[in-house]
C-alpha cells in the first residue's frame, strides 16, 4: 500500500518570506504537528513499514522513540519497521527540533497516523488516500498500560553503524569528483563589518590540490563577508589559505570590558527599571535583604565534537541536493532557496544524523557557504568548518549578570526581586541585524526569560531583564536561558534557606509552588540519605553536599544533590558523587530518559568548572580545545539517577537536568567552603582557605 | 606509495601524499569511521590504531605510515560477522547519543584493552581522559570498557 497523503501534504506547502525582500532574514516556520501531517511519516510497502522520522537526529535517540510509539500502535515486529532520517520531500514540513518537545508534540500524531494506517490495512485497503479519525487518547495502543515497546529498553536506532563506523554524518558524505571548500573571514566578530581586500592568488594557485578562488556576495555572514577556495583535497585548504596572505579590512574594535559593560546589571539597575517583566510585583524595599546576590554567567560555546559539516551538489536537472547536520532541514531548504534564488521545489535537503548540536545548529551558515562554492564551481562541495571556526563564527551561550535580593520572614521568601541582563537568544543577532532587533526588542525574548520564573512561593515577586546585543553572536544553547537563570536563582534560594536556618531541602518542599517539582526533590533527597556523606580524606580537604531543582518550560521537572570535595592547599574541587531525580511523565525509553539526565549533568559540571569563551583583539579568541576545555572523563563523579514516573502525559527530557545540575554543584561548594560562586566559570584560586 | 589499512593495501595517490591519514581515509578511501573533530590531536575523535597504539590521525602524515598497520573501526570486525567485544559492549551498554566521538572511544578502549586486559578506574580514566564527548557519555563509556574487559578475559 502507497498512500499520497504525504504526496498531497507536500504539494499544499507555500513558503512565504517576509514582504518577499531580498535582504531580510528568513524565518524559520514553527507548524504545529498533527496527525494528518503524521500520515507522510510512516508508509507500508511490500510487507515493511517505513518510518521516517519527522524530528533531526542528533543524540537525543528520537528515531528510536518514535519507533517505539510506531511498533506498538501498529502492532508490528521491531524488525518489520525500517527507519529513515528525513528530508525535504520525503515528509511535509516539520519545525526545528528544539525545545525537548519531540515526544510531547509529535508522539501523539504518530500514534494516530498509525492507527489510521493500522486500520485501514486490517480493511485490506492498498490504494487510495488516507484520512485520519482521530481516536481519544485512551484509544491509542502505544499509550495503553502494557505495551510491548514504549516503556522499554531497546535497541538504539543506527547504533549499530556507530559501532561499525558506517557513514551516518554530513561530513561523512561523498560524491563523485567531490572537492572541498571554505570560506576564510576576517579574524573578527561576524558582528564587525569586515571584508578581504587583498590577497596572494599566485603563491595558491601554484599549490597541489589547489582548484579555485571564490569571490561571491552571499558569502556574508553577520557582517563579515568572506573569500571562498575550494581544492582537490581538504587538506590543501590550510596550504591554500597560508599562502593567500589575505589582507583584511576590519570596522571597529571591542574587549571582554565593552562586553561585561553592556552586561552588567548593577549598571542597569542604577539606570532604572528594567524593560522586560516575566512577573511584575511591586516591591517594597526592606531596611536590608537578607540575599543580595551577583551572579555572572559568561559567554560559552556549544562545542560539539562534530564540528558543522555540508555537502552540495546540483544535478542534471538543475536541483541543488544539501547534505546537512542541521536541527531544521526545512529551514536549511528556504534560506538556500531563497539566497540562491533557486525555486524551492528544486532545493532538496537530505537530513542526516547530527554530531552533537545543543541548539547551536539552527541557522544556516556553513550550509549557505556549501551552496555557493559548488553553483560556483559546479562540482560537489563539502564544507565542514574546523574547530577554530565553530568558536570564532557560531552563535554561543549568551553572557548574562544577575542580581537578587530577597528576603525571608519565618521560614517562607517574602519578598524576591530577581534582575538580569543577557544578550538575545531566539532574535539571535546571528540572523537578525540591529534594526530588527529594535522591533523585536518590543517583544522581548522567551529565549533569555526561559526559567527565570520563580517556582516559589513569595508574597511578593519581581523578574525583570534587559537585552543587551553584544558584538559577538548570541543564540540558542542547551536550555536557553534555563540553565544560567537557575543556576542564579537556585543560589540565592540556598542563601535564603540560609538567611532561614533551614536546610536547603526542607526549605525547599516547603517553597516551591508546584508538587511534582516537591516531590521530585523529596525523592533525590530520600536516595542521597541513604549514603551519607564520607567525611573528607583528611584535614586538606572539605566535603559537603548541595541541592537544587527546577522546572524545564512548565513541562519537565528535576532535582539534584551534589557531593563535592575541596582541596583546602589549592582550591581544587572534585566531585564526589551526583544524585539526581526526574519527572517527564510518562516514560517511552527509560534508558534514554536516563540518558538525557547524564548529559545535561555533564553540561551542568562545565556550567560550573569551564563553560567559557575568551575575548581578545574583538573576537572570541578560543581556537582550540585548550583554550575553552570541556568536561572529561575524569572530571565524572558517580551518579545515580531516579526516574518518576506517576502516568502524567509525556513531555521532554532534552533539557530538563540543566535547570539543577549546575545549581547543586555550586550549593554543595558554598557548604564546603564557605564561598559563594558569584561568577561562572569557577575560580579555584577562590576557594583557598 | 602504499598503506596497510585493516589488512589491504592502498595506494596513495599523488595529490594525497600531503594529506593526514584521516583525511586520506575519510575522503580517498570513504574509511569514514574516524572523525575531524579539532584537527590538531585534542579531542580524540579521529584516533584509530598504528601498530595497535592508539593513535590521532588528524596530526599524522600519511606518508609517514608507510609500512605501519592501521586498524579502524572498519576493521574492528567484518560486516556480517561477530562485532569485536569492545564494539558489542558499546551496543550493550547503550553508549552512544550522537555518536560522533564513538569511534575513537571504542578505538582508544581497544588499544588499552590489548595493553591492560583488565584495567583499573583510574586506568580507564587515565586511558580516555583526552578523548572528549560533548553528549556527556562518559559514565557509560566506563560501564562499557568494563564489560568488554570481562568479556574478554
Amino acid at each position: 500500500m502507497k498512500r499520497r497523503g504525504f504526496l498531497a501534504a507536500s504539494g499544499a506547502l507555500t513558503v512565504s518570506f517576509l514582504a518577499g525582500c531580498g535582504s531580510l532574514p528568513v524565518i524559520p516556520k514553527r507548524p504545529k504537528p498533527n496527525a494528518a501531517d503524521a500520515l507522510s511519516w510512516i508508509r507500508f510497502e511490500n510487507t515493511r513499514y517505513t518510518l521516517f522520522v519527522p524530528r533531526v537526529e542528533m543524540g537525543q535517540n528520537i528515531a528510536t522513540a518514535l519507533k517505539q510509539i510506531a511498533g506498538d500502535e501498529l502492532g508490528v515486529d521491531w524488525a518489520l519497521l525500517d527507519v529513515k532520517l528525513h528530508d525535504t520531500r520525503s515528509i511535509g514540513r516539520v519545525r526545528a527540533t528544539v525545545g525537548s518537545e519531540s515526544i510531547k508534540d509529535f508522539a501523539v500524531p504518530l500514534a494516530q497516523a498509525c492507527a489510521t494506517l493500522r486500520d485501514a490495512l486490517a480493511r485490506r485497503e492498498r490504494t487510495g488516500n488516507l484520512t485520519v479519525i482521530e481516536r481519544p487518547f485512551s484509544e491509542l495502543r502505544a499509550f495503553a498500560p502494557r505495551t510491548r515497546y514504549v516503556g522499554q529498553r531497546t535497541d538504539i536506532e543506527q547504533s549499530m553503524a556507530i559501532v561499525r563506523g558506517l557513514p551516518l554524518y554530513a561530513s561523512d558524505v561523498r560524491r563523485e569528483s567531490m572537492l572541498y571548500g571554505r570560506v576564510l573571514r576576517a579574524p573578527v566578530s561576524p558582528e564587525l563589518v569586515s571584508r578581504p581586500v587583498t590577497w596572494n592568488s599566485e603563491a595558491a594557485k601554484k599549490l597541489p590540490g589547489f582548484v579555485a578562488i571564490v569571490e561571491h556576495v552571499l558569502l556574508q555572514q553577520g557582517a563579515s563577508l568572506g573569500l571562498g577556495i575550494v581544492a582537490s583535497t581538504p587538506g590543501a585548504l590550510d596550504r591554500i589559505e597560508a599562502a593567500l596572505a589575505i589582507k583584511w579590512h576590519t570596522e571597529g574594535t571591542f574587549s571582554q570590558q565593552t562586553i561585561d559593560a553592556g552586561i552588567d546589571v548593577d549598571r542597569r539597575i542604577s539606570g532604572g527599571a528594567l524593560s522586560h517583566h516575566v512577573i511584575n510585583n511591586a516591591i517594597e524595599p526592606p531596611t536590608q535583604w537578607d540575599v543580595d546576590l551577583r551572579i555572572d554567567v559568561p559567554l560559552a560555546a556549544h562545542a560539539p565534537i562534530e564540528p558543522r559539516a555540508a555537502v552540495a551538489e546540483m544535478d542534471q536537472t538543475g536541483a541543488l541536493h544539501m547534505w546537512v547536520g542541521s536541527q531544521d532541514v526545512f529551514y536549511q531548504r528556504d534560506v538556500i532557496a531563497k539566497r540562491l534564488s533557486i525555486a524551492i521545489e528544486k532545493v532538496i535537503v537530505h537530513g542526516q544524523r547530527v554530531g552533537g548540536a545543543f541548539g547551536g545548529k539552527t541557522i544556516c551558515t556553513v550550509e549557505l557557504e556549501a551552496a555557493v562554492l559548488a553553483t560556483q564551481i559546479k562540482r560537489a562541495v563539502k564544507v565542514q568548518w574546523t574547530r577554530a571556526q565553530e568558536f570564532g563564527f557560531a552563535f554561543h551561550r549568551p553572557p548574562s549578570s544577575h542580581r537578587i535580593r530577597a528576603n525571608v520572614v519565618d521560614g517562607k521568601i517574602d519578598q524576591w526581586w530577581h534582575s538580569f541582563v543577557s544578550s538575545h537568544i531566539l532574535f539571535t543577532n546571528a540572523v537578525l541585524p540591529q534594526w530588527i532587533q529594535r522591533f523585536t526588542d518590543y517583544i522581548g525574548d522567551d529565549g533569555v526569560a526561559r526559567g527565570a520564573t520563580l517556582a516559589y512561593n513569595a508574597r511578593k515577586k519581581r523578574t525583570e531583564f534587559d537585552l543587551q546585543r553584544v558584538p559577538v553572536f548570541t543564540g540558542p544553547w542547551r536550555g536557553l536561558g534555563a540553565g544560567p537563570n537557575l543556576l542564579a536563582i537556585e543560589s540565592a534560594i540556598d542563601e535564603c534557606a540560609r538567611a532561614a536556618k533551614i536546610d536547603p531541602v526542607t526549605f525547599r518542599i516547603n517553597n516551591v509552588s508546584d508538587a511534582r517539582l516537591a516531590r521530585a526533590v523529596a525523592k533525590v533527597a530520600e536516595a542521597s540519605r541513604k549514603q551519607p556523606m564520607a567525611r573528607a580524606s583528611d584535614a586538606r580537604f572539605k566535603r559537603g553536599r548541595g541541592v537544587a531543582c527546577g522546572i524545564y518550560k512548565s513541562m519537565s521537572y528535576a532535582a539534584v544533590i551534589a557531593e563535592v570535595e575541596t582541596e583546602v592547599t589549592s582550591g581544587k574541587t572534585r566531585l564526589v558523587k551526583l544524585w539526581c531525580s526526574h519527572d517527564c511523565g510518562k516514560i517511552v525509553n527509560p534508558d534514554q530518559v536516563r540518558a538525557q539526565c547524564e548529559g545535561n549533568i555533564v553540561w551542568g559540571i562545565g556550567m560550573v568548572f569551564s563553560d567559557r569563551l575568551p575575548i581578545e583583539n574583538s573576537h572570541v579568541a578560543a581556537r582550540t580545545f585548550l583554550d575553552a576545555p570541556i568536561p572529561k572523563m575524569s572530571d565524572m563523579p558517580a551518579l545515580e539517577i531516579l526516574l518518576i514516573d506517576e502516568g502524567e502525559p509525556p513531555t521532554g527530557a532534552g533539557e530538563t537536568v540543566i535547570v539543577a545540575a549546575a545549581g547543586a554543584i555550586a550549593n554543595a561548594i558554598r557548604e564546603a567552603t564557605g564561598v559563594r560562586i558569584n561568577r561562572f566559570p569557577l575560580d579555584p584560586q577562590l576557594l583557598r582557605a | 606509495m602504499e598503506l596497510r589499512i585493516n589488512e589491504q593495501m592502498h595506494r596513495i595517490d599523488q595529490e594525497w601524499k600531503a594529506e593526514s591519514l584521516l583525511f586520506f581515509m575519510r575522503e580517498a578511501l570513504g574509511l569514514c569511521g574516524a572523525k575531524y573533530g579539532c584537527g590538531v590531536g585534542l579531542c580524540g575523535a579521529c584516533t584509530v590504531l598504528v601498530d595497535g597504539e592508539a593513535t590521532r590521525s588528524c596530526m599524522t602524515p600519511v606518508a609517514s605510515m608507510i609500512g605501519k598497520a592501521i586498524t579502524t573501526i572498519e576493521g574492528l570486525s567484518k560486516p556480517d560477522a561477530r562485532l569485536h567485544p569492545v564494539q558489542q559492549a558499546w551496543l550493550d551498554e547503550s553508549v552512544a547519543q550522537c555518536g560522533y566521538c564513538q569511534s575513537g572511544q571504542i578505538m582508544a578502549t581497544v588499544a588499552l584493552l590489548r595493553k591492560t586486559p583488565n584495567p583499573s578506574d583510574a586506568d580507564i580514566t587515565q586511558a580516555l581522559d583526552g578523548q572528549l564527548c560533548r553528549c556527556g557519555t562518559y559514565d557509560r563509556i566506563r560501564r562499557a570498557v568494563r564489560r568488554a574487559s570481562e568479556a574478554t578475559r
